[in-house]
């Protein structure tokens, strides 16, 4: 138990840093990178814990992105601030980056060293794990104004 | 909370004015202008939409249609029967989520009927885009990306060479697009300076797993807003818009792969794969 609270610990602080980090490049007022750095914290070590209980990776994001999403409508209607100013930051962690590059670098080497299937199965592997996960990311922001809100504007 | 979620607040509509050309192409110029502004520094279709119909019709239009493009958008206005389209072209200039705020911020006092068209005018004109000290943007994405890697599972000495790898790529970024380069021939050159440096720690045999900071120190190049729009674009109606946003990010990533890859051949260390 102990251990599992180290481990969401650890996760949340080194997944609050990005989230800052990368508001920061967004241009995000300063008042509001915070509320970025609670989100970011707050939606890794979600996305953690769910792997923990055994949630496979793309499942766990939906849930964590969809929760972000979630707080991100309360937090924009109290600021009234368009809701990609939160959320997109605080899922910045979570976005698939090294997987993204695995897949590009592969296609490169599959040209420049000959075709190898270990080789085609990585770059098969990675970049559907890429797409599902960033659909799951994407999705679970888009849920509240798909399921809850259908159209009308929140802000 | 829960009160929040269950009231949506209804727009305030703007009785039917009687209102003259000139005012009409006012009005129809002011909210072209604001979409451009939302467009051009990274808000999804949806929002852009929303916002200068919102802001057309609180200004007393009677409805106003977009049609957005990745780099124009097309705006009629419609009043009493007359019909005023305006086309205008959109030039990317870098994500900035204070810009889109403050236009949102506008349009909902717009639709409050706290200002009026000149105001608005007036305050769209006055925006200028908040940009964070880059000396602090540079230690802050040095150390993000430095706790991917300790997420990835390195240690301190993979978090140090991460940070420096990093926090010079992002100095050369912010230089390069200073000098208005091409973004994809910004995000190659980055990220052959930051795979280059990271392969200092795969050479000399840095950390734990000195691989883990070649993988690292290159997220600062994900192309993380393009590829969240894309698909919410998608996902909300606008088919087209997603997928250029989203081949653009492929390109972007591409560019970064080149870079990598080029970097891994000069200078004889291999990080992927």
């Amino acid at each position: 138990m102990i251990e599992l609270f180290k481990l969401l610990l650890n996760d949340a602080l080194f997944s609050a840093v990005p989230a800052v980090g990368f508001a920061m490049v967004f241009n995000v007022p300063t008042r509001m990178l915070a509320f970025c750095a609670i989100g970011g914290a707050f939606a890794h070590s979600l996305r953690t814990l769910c792997i923990y209980w055994g949630v496979p990776l793309e499942w766990a994001t939906l849930v964590a992105s969809t929760s972000v999403g979630l707080i991100g409508v309360y937090w924009s209607r109290r600021y009234l601030i368009p809701r990609p100013v939160f959320t997109v930051a605080s899922i910045i962690p979570m976005i698939p980056g090294s997987y993204a590059f695995t897949t590009m670098v592969g296609i490169i080497s599959l040209y420049s060293n000959g075709f190898s299937e270990p080789l085609l199965a990585t770059i098969i592997e990675n970049g559907l794990r890429t797409m599902f996960i960033l659909m799951a990311l994407s999705f679970g922001l888009a849920i509240p104004s798909v399921v809850i809100y259908r159209g009308r504007p929140i802000v | 909370m829960l009160r929040s979620f269950r009231h949506s607040p209804e727009p305030v509509q703007a009785p039917v004015r009687i209102i003259s050309l000139e005012q009409q192409t006012e009005i129809c110029r002011v909210a072209v202008q604001a979409g451009r502004i939302m467009q051009q520094h990274g808000a999804e279709s949806k929002l852009i939409e929303e916002t200068t119909v919102r802001l057309g019709k609180a200004l007393g239009l009677e409805s106003v249609e977009l049609a957005i493009t990745a780099n124009a958008l097309i705006l009629t206005g419609l009043s009493q029967g007359r019909c005023i389209t305006t086309t205008r072209r959109v030039y990317d200039r870098g994500i900035n989520m204070h810009m889109v705020c403050e236009v949102q911020r506008i349009t909902i006092m717009a639709e409050k009927q706290l200002l009026g068209v000149d105001d608005v005018v007036k305050r769209l004109e006055r925006l200028r885009p908040f940009k964070h000290n880059r000396w602090l943007v540079v230690f802050m994405i040095g150390m993000s990306c430095a706790c991917f890697s300790r997420l990835f599972g390195g240690d301190w000495a993979v978090f140090a060479m991460t940070f420096v790898a990093s926090a010079v790529a992002m100095l050369f970024r912010q230089e390069m697009a200073h000098r208005h380069h091409n973004p994809i021939l910004n995000f190659g050159m980055t990220a052959f300076v930051a795979t280059s440096i990271a392969g200092l720690a795969v050479r000399y045999d840095i950390g734990n797993q000195p691989q883990t900071v070649m993988a690292a120190s290159v997220l600062l190049l994900v192309p993380g807003f393009p590829l969240i729009n894309a698909v919410s674009d998608m996902v909300k109606g606008h088919i087209s818009m997603g997928i250029s946003r989203w081949f653009f990010a492929s390109l972007l990533s591409l560019g970064v792969a080149m870079g990598i890859a080029f970097s891994m051949w000069a200078t004889g260390v291999s990080g992927w794969l």
